[in-house]
């Protein structure tokens, strides 16, 4: 029941998530933000069972910071999904497995290029232009095949959104009526509103 | 094995070999990208195909590069394709009673020029063919094409043609697989990989 | 000798702040043969002298001195070989997992800093000696670009833009400290690598039996190339260098 979505802009990467936070067919919390900051210029949006995918993304942030601290160096983008998904193909292994589905998303703060990485809680992994998880990725998919285009600039990028969210809003049985929408770009990461 | 979907076929020809998989990776009839790496480069005379669950397709292409570096670098040389089949199906029967999803086909020339190709089961039974080796949810259709395509001693050309024809229209009968494809052709000059236009539905 | 007291562990101070099997083990290296690093601007170069005991000794296959770690890093050793054998292989293996765990090569400076973690875990934990080998890496990384350290067996390390270890160290190190000028080209580094080895190998004439020789530099596509020179290469460059000019080869 939850959404993640996700777009890879001109020198922005858009990642939006539901923010409802629901426990059978009780909407328990509205604003709950499913996102968390990896370092200045990346950024983790996810879904699963609450708890798990809470631990898990501050346990991801947790051990980048780390990183950052004893080698003084930020990881790019592409390090930091091949690391999320080393840890979550190791997990799907071990006795307790996290669930948790997620997309990575951020930009080189050097060169600009913004990048968009998927994956699932097996540990699939994949880089995309745009992706997105939960029963969204039915309505959503052929929104971005039919409009997303390469280089597109934030208001192109928030409009092609807007289009996928007016989508779930008119299709999708579930009401997801508060959507958190974040962009990450050279100079960092910023909550918008939608 | 039916999860993510793919369509990987190693063929040997005269003095080449050719390795080929489609692009797709989906989850279950869910089309996610069309450009995933199935077909990895050891070394320009020698390439694998991992067909199978995706995790453990990215899992363990990164254990065999790590593997193989450990190598080049101890031994100061290139693997040659025979020991690493063996590499391989060691490295999956040490996962015996809780394999990877991964069915691992391998295609290259030996030294002398001579082709190899050789799959695997997922926990590492060898199998060396004379002709060609086929993995993934199209691996029916595949043999099909195969079986009617493939003749002994195709030249590097001929064996392109053959492989791209058998790869297309064994993913076009698939749900799983296809969405674009690519071929690597392996000669004792060295190897020329070509990407494919197909069907995207 | 007041020593004896404090040097038959590892672990142990002497009452003037000093573990002496540390000292011991530097000084084992001071006698091995000269390695040596020289940064430039458009790559690293490695020279380290071989101590060849007999005629009837068989040239290993592999190099002896210097050694590659990883597609971007590079070793030249001095000391015991067989204590840079387990060493090179643990950082072999750390650079390699580096790369399968963030899909990208392992920062230079991370790696010597994994070895030193592990050298100096053997100067402090007891029963075990320290490894009497101390290194010169080169490498290159997309953080810091070609880079040059070197690391002893107490688990210092150190940047440098030249620097040398193993016998003549300090002989060596005034001529690098001389004649080391900004903006070296690696072909002059080359050169100078040479000139410093000659006159600090005790031996009257080199050959290329004697030594080793590695350049790490990036070809046209932007890829780190490793290269180690060939017998052929080091003699042609011996006598480019007119290193031997002095000595006739009859005297030999």
């Amino acid at each position: 029941m939850e959404t993640l979505l996700g777009i890879v802009g001109k020198d922005y990467t858009l990642l939006a998530a539901d923010a409802v936070s629901a426990r059978s067919i009780v909407v328990m919390k509205r604003g709950e933000d499913k996102s968390r900051p990896l370092n200045d210029h990346n950024l983790m949006v996810f879904t699963g069972e609450p708890g798990d995918a809470v631990n898990f993304a501050e346990f991801i942030q947790a051990n980048l910071k780390l990183y950052e601290i004893r080698n003084a160096t930020p990881l790019s983008t592409k390090a930091i999904a091949s690391y999320t998904r080393r840890e979550l193909a190791d997990s799907l292994r071990s006795r307790n497995s996290y669930a948790v589905n997620l997309l990575i998303g951020g930009v080189d703060p050097k060169t600009k290029t913004p990048e968009l990485y998927w994956m699932d809680y097996l540990g699939a992994m994949v880089k995309v232009n745009h992706g997105a998880h939960g029963y969204a990725a039915y309505f959503c998919s052929s929104v971005f095949d039919r409009h997303w285009k390469a280089d597109m600039s934030l208001d192109e990028g928030i409009a092609l959104l807007q289009k996928c969210l007016h989508e779930l809003r008119t299709r999708l049985v579930v009401n997801q009526s508060v959507f958190i929408v974040k962009v990450v770009d050279s100079n960092g990461i910023r909550e918008i509103q939608v | 094995m039916d999860y993510n979907g793919a369509a990987i076929v190693a063929m040997k020809g005269k003095n080449c070999v050719a390795i080929a998989s489609d692009r797709r990776f989906g989850v279950q009839a869910q089309t996610v990208s069309t450009n995933f790496k199935k077909i990895f480069e050891v070394h320009p005379q020698l390439y694998y195909g991992l067909g199978g669950l995706a995790t453990d397709v990215l899992t363990l292409s990164e254990i065999f590069e790590y593997k193989l570096s450990m190598y080049k670098l101890r031994e100061g040389r290139d693997i040659s394709p025979k020991t690493f089949a063996n590499l391989a199906a060691s490295t999956l029967y040490e996962r015996r009673f809780g394999p990877w999803f991964v069915e691992p086909v391998i295609a290259g020339l030996e030294k002398d020029g001579t082709p190899f190709v050789c799959g695997m089961d997922l926990i590492g039974a060898l199998n060396f063919a004379t002709d060609f080796i086929v993995s993934g949810t199209a691996k029916e259709q595949l043999y099909g094409m195969a079986e009617s395509l493939w003749e002994p001693d195709l030249g590097p050309e001929d064996l392109f043609e053959i492989i791209s024809q058998t790869l297309l229209n064994a993913q076009d009968r698939d749900a799983l697989s296809g969405w674009g494809g690519v071929v690597t052709v392996i000669t004792p000059e060295g190897a020329t990989t070509r990407y494919l236009k197909s069907r995207m539905d | 000798m007041g020593s004896r007291r404090y040097d038959s562990r590892t672990t142990i101070f002497s009452p003037e702040g000093r573990l002496y099997q540390v000292e011991y083990a530097m000084e084992a290296i001071s006698h091995a043969g000269t390695a040596l690093g020289v940064l430039a601007t458009d790559g690293v170069v490695l020279a380290a002298e071989k101590r060849t005991a007999s005629k009837l000794l068989e040239q290993s296959v592999g190099a002896e001195k210097v050694y590659l770690l990883s597609d971007t890093t590079c070793t030249a050793v001095a000391g015991l070989t067989s204590d840079a054998n387990t060493l090179v292989t643990y950082a072999r293996q750390q650079a390699a997992r580096y790369r399968t765990t963030y899909g990208e090569s392992m920062p230079v400076e991370q790696l010597v800093q994994r070895m030193c973690d592990l050298k100096q875990g053997y100067t402090q934990f007891g029963g075990l000696r320290p490894f009497g080998v101390s290194f010169v890496y080169a490498g290159y990384d997309t953080h810091r670009g070609f880079q040059l350290y070197t690391s002893d067996p107490s688990g210092n390390y150190a940047g440098w833009r030249a620097n040398c270890i193993g016998a003549n160290s300090t002989n060596a190190q005034s001529i690098l400290k001389s004649d080391y000028k900004d903006e070296i080209t690696l072909s002059e580094a080359v050169s100078l690598a040479v000139k410093v080895l000659s006159k600090t190998m005790d031996s009257a004439t080199i050959t290329s039996e004697k030594i080793e020789f590695a350049t790490l530099s990036l070809d046209k596509s932007g890829r780190v190339r490793f290269h180690s020179y060939s017998p052929e290469e080091i003699e042609g460059l011996l006598k480019k260098e007119g290193v031997n000019t002095q000595q006739p080869e009859e005297e030999k």
